[in-house]
């Protein structure tokens, strides 16, 4: 693998998608030469937050060889039970209390998607599917549907602590960009290291290439599906509780229809659906254009009814080339 | 292809014998739990002939949808896009008749595009699929934006409405006491039962599904036999496209997003096996019909729409744990003897 690595660095997933996201920002750029500005860089890391933690959850059960895509409802259950809680029955203005209570519904949701996946081996897209519309309609009928829009003091004293505050001279507009934007980096650091240095990491790459010859080699395959679901729904709530604070805002469907743009953001990113393959660089290099292109759509002068369209066709043609790829280097080995 | 599908094509053609289904006894054990259940419960407004009709309004859409979802995930695969494609072909249609005046041709005509629409998404699908070997899953996901991207581009946002009379006849009217869109779906399924099972088509899907590679080693096109696969999913997906637009009067890209999990569900629950493979046209109609009767036994009990969808969720986990344990005790019986 490492020889193939070498031979092939300048064709490698993770570069072409670098070029691609240098050709991306040159031709944005000479339309609008403003884009090229320290607030852009301030922005695009602004949007990303929620894209970037989302895709390692979705990453890492990629690589375990599941596929989740309950989170956004799993997310928006963890945002919107805490500030109930908060708005409604009694105001507890603690941020402990809120970020706790959303990590631990996210827990509960990841094992009930282990749980169905691991133990009664249902396919993961429909146990998947089902989880989600258990917790969103599980929610909605107990809870009914409301929009939280104020945050308690404690959680609005993170939302006004930045880490970097950005005035453009021309303008006079100020960019900031919040402390909330280390949890992705320290996530990224983080998953970074477990999936290479420990048994952990290594034993989720040899489940999602061929769980019986893991299970010979001496892998507990229940156990690190388990973890993958578990470590995904945590990272969810933790995630969604993030969304609350910077939107200011939490309702019952925030985040439906994410899965799409994540999924596409790890495939993109040279994560295979089929498991076993992928890493957080190419990940991050993923989510950085995806983000891009969403953002900056209608500075190249495409109408907003045709995003979707366009994001669609980004999409499909990065997820044709990855699995071409992927498909060549693949008959090259053999 | 994540599961390596070492199990021969033997069971699904051993199940095609006189032997009584047990999956079937199943659905149709719960359908008389459920009108005995509303016979005890709401006996005057459940069984009325005004609640029979409007429950035979209501299931056509996602009935002829979930045979689109049947056929792929027979084929191994699965059709994420077909609530998309059933969007764009609904507003293709919309788009000619409205533009057209609404006179009788341009109806026929519309209802043409749409089906044609739906069949070239769905060929685009299957080639896709089948000439770079995608899981079908991926590249149907994609898609599912790609075409609901490309119906909101085509309507601008606002939805199409004002259809004429005629065209909200089809999903609307009815012969005496009768809707029409009753004879679609029963068109529809006989048009299923008679590919699946009596042309060599319906043979190679389910020789497909059950073992990809031994079926490419014996000689089946499976390039063409995936295309057409998605292909005749991407004409259902068209017919409901008509139904549904018809049925609301109105066509947009965000109609009927409930309906994916739905057809899974239905499916599934039909006995249609997520692998691949395995699945029957009578399973699955009796599923939809199964569906409709608690969707409507809610409906009339005063539950919320919400909840529907978290006994939805919790019926689709519950099928697929009845699946696994059948399966266990199948394999038993075979070992034994």
């Amino acid at each position: 693998m490492n020889k193939l690595k070498t031979k092939s660095l300048l064709t490698s997933t993770q570069m072409i998608l670098l070029y691609v996201i240098v050709a991306f920002c040159l031709v944005v750029g000479i339309r609008q030469p403003a884009f090229f500005s320290p607030a852009t860089v301030i922005t695009i890391c602004r949007a990303g937050i929620f894209t970037m933690c989302f895709a390692l959850c979705e990453m890492v059960v990629l690589i375990s060889g599941g596929i989740d895509v309950s989170f956004p409802a799993i997310g928006c259950v963890a945002m919107y039970v805490p500030m109930y809680i908060i708005n409604r029955v009694t105001p507890i203005d603690s941020a402990l209390f809120a970020f706790g209570l959303a990590i631990l519904i996210g827990l509960l949701f990841g094992l009930l998607n282990g749980f169905l996946v691991s133990i009664l081996r249902l396919p993961p897209l429909i146990a998947t599917l089902a989880t989600s519309s258990i917790a969103s309609g599980g929610v909605v009928t107990l809870l009914g549907t409301r929009e939280f829009t104020t945050l308690p003091d404690s959680l609005q004293a993170i939302y006004n602590t930045n880490i970097i505050t950005y005035t453009a001279p021309g303008t006079g507009f100020t960019y900031l960009l919040n402390v909330l934007f280390l949890v992705p980096v320290l996530a990224c650091l983080g998953v970074a290291w477990m999936l290479r240095y420990t048994m952990l990491g290594r034993g989720l790459y040899a489940i999602g290439g061929d769980k019986n010859a893991a299970r010979v080699a001496g892998f507990n395959v229940r156990r690190l599906q388990f973890f993958a679901y578990t470590f995904s729904g945590v990272l969810t709530g933790a995630t969604a509780m993030m969304y609350t604070v910077l939107m200011h805002s939490s309702t019952t469907s925030a985040l439906m229809g994410d899965e799409m743009i994540v999924i596409a953001a790890c495939v993109i990113g040279g994560v295979r659906i089929t498991g076993g393959h992928g890493g957080v660089l190419g990940v991050v290099l993923g989510v950085v254009l995806i983000t891009l292109v969403q953002n900056n759509l209608n500075m190249l002068g495409i109408p907003t009814s045709w995003q979707t369209f366009v994001v669609g066709l980004i999409i499909l043609l990065g997820t044709i080339i990855t699995s071409w790829q992927a498909k060549r280097s693949s008959h090259g080995k053999a | 292809m994540k599961t390596t599908k070492t199990t021969p094509a033997v069971p699904a053609l051993k199940k095609k014998g006189l032997k009584p289904d047990t999956h079937i006894t199943v659905l149709l054990s719960m359908m008389a739990f459920v009108l005995l259940l509303m016979a005890v419960l709401k006996p005057g407004s459940y069984f009325t002939i005004s609640n029979l009709r409007s429950m035979i309004f209501q299931f056509p859409e996602y009935g002829v949808l979930s045979f689109g979802m049947m056929i792929c995930m027979i084929a191994g695969g699965i059709d994420l896009s077909l609530v998309g494609i059933m969007n764009l072909s609904g507003v293709a249609a919309a788009l000619i008749i409205t533009n057209m005046g609404g006179t009788n041709a341009s109806i026929v005509l519309g209802c043409a595009v749409a089906l044609v629409v739906g069949a070239i998404c769905g060929a685009l699908n299957g080639f896709i699929i089948a000439s770079l070997s995608i899981p079908a899953m991926l590249v149907t996901l994609c898609s599912l934006q790609l075409y609901t991207g490309l119906a909101l581009a085509i309507t601008g946002g606002p939805a199409i409405n004002n259809m004429p009379d005629a065209f909200k006849n089809i999903a609307n009217g009815s012969i005496g006491p009768i809707p029409y869109v009753l004879f679609i779906f029963i068109a529809v399924a006989l048009g299923m039962a008679f590919i699946m099972n009596c042309t060599v088509f319906g043979n190679e899907i389910y020789f497909l599904g059950s073992n990809a590679r031994a079926a490419r080693y014996s000689g089946i096109n499976t390039l063409r036999v995936t295309v057409m696969t998605h292909m005749l999913s991407g004409i259902l997906g068209g017919i409901s496209g008509i139904l549904i637009t018809s049925h609301l009067n109105s066509a947009k890209s965000s109609n009927g997003s409930t309906y994916t999990l739905l057809t899974l569900l239905i499916i599934v629950l039909g006995g249609v096996h997520p692998d691949g493979g395995k699945g029957k046209v009578m399973g699955v109609t009796l599923s939809v019909l199964l569906l409709q009767l608690i969707a409507n036994a809610f409906t009339i009990m005063r539950a919320p729409d919400t909840f529907k969808t978290f006994v939805n969720g919790c019926l689709l986990v519950a099928a697929l744990i009845l699946d696994v344990v059948l399966e266990k005790r199948a394999a038993k019986k075979a070992a034994k003897s």
